[in-house]
């Protein structure tokens, strides 16, 4: 005689899914932070004029420790005209917007130099800056 | 005799926590990303080496130092920088004529080099930066 096995199931619990989704996004959530420059430090300086912007194919950062960043990472104002010149690559003019956050603090011999870069490159430059009614509250 | 009701469910089910916690997520997240930046646009055409002198002598020549804006010479405050650079570009109908040459101070704040040379473009200037390396920026 022989002996029925005992069937196993082998269904994935159905309530696990949210918790997959879940860790799924978390992970989606970490590499998307790569790419940004949240991370970095800075305060806009203030003015009357400024308006909203079109969204940039880069975007050049200089800290509160006066540190250069392109797109979150840091980098040497020596190399960022190159390193612009492959991110912009053959986008059309108009359509290379680079915005620049320069924390207030900054001096010129700061800035000065990341400005020749990005026109280097052939960026079009965008300072970020915040509306003084906005900064008054 | 009195019957006895059947029990509500008043727990709520343990295996969507998860699934409140994601949409909690996908909520937080929509709300950080729609941040509008604010700004303003330089076009910043191209970098070249120094032109002769003979040509820049025509144009105006700004010195930005921490504390005070120098036109052609004479040393201004911002309000009266406006009104002067207003009226010097007015005259001034080609191009070649708007250009404005900054030299700033190594020591220049940004919030201050922002101001004039928005006060510049905002009086039809062409701006053009004048770097320590004798490179020159034209920024429109």
């Amino acid at each position: 005689m022989k002996l029925q096995r005992k069937k196993l199931t082998a269904s994935i619990p159905a309530f696990a899914m949210g918790d997959i989704g879940f860790l799924l996004l978390i992970f989606f959530v970490i590499l998307a932070r790569a790419q940004d420059d949240s991370h970095v430090r800075w305060q806009p300086a203030n003015l009357k004029e400024a308006d909203m912007v079109a969204s940039p194919l880069a975007s050049v950062t200089i800290d509160t420790g006066f540190k250069t960043y392109l797109d979150g990472k840091e980098i040497s104002t020596d190399e960022l005209a190159g390193a612009l010149t492959n991110l912009l690559g053959d986008a059309p003019s108009g359509q290379r917007n680079v915005f620049l956050k320069v924390h207030k603090e900054a001096k010129a011999s700061h800035f000065e130099p990341v400005i020749a870069a990005i026109s280097e490159a052939g960026g079009d430059l965008i300072h970020i800056l915040e509306p003084e009614e906005k900064a008054a509250k | 005799m009195k019957l006895q009701r059947g029990k509500l469910l008043v727990d709520p089910p343990a295996s969507a926590s998860s699934d409140i916690a994601f949409i909690l997520i996908i909520f937080f997240l929509v709300c950080a990303a729609v941040q509008p930046e604010t700004g303003v646009a330089q076009i910043l055409p191209k970098t070249e080496e120094k032109k002769d002198k003979q040509d820049q002598s025509k144009n105006l020549e700004v010195s930005i130092t921490p504390t005070s804006i120098v036109l052609n010479g004479s040393p201004l405050a911002l309000p009266e920088f406006t009104q002067r650079i207003t009226a010097a570009l007015k005259q001034k109908t080609r191009d070649a004529d708007r250009i404005v040459t900054v030299k700033s101070a190594p020591n220049t704040p940004y919030p201050f080099w922002i101001r004039v040379s928005q006060a510049i473009k905002q009086a039809g200037g062409i701006l053009t930066l004048e770097l320590e390396s004798d490179r020159i920026i034209n920024v429109e």
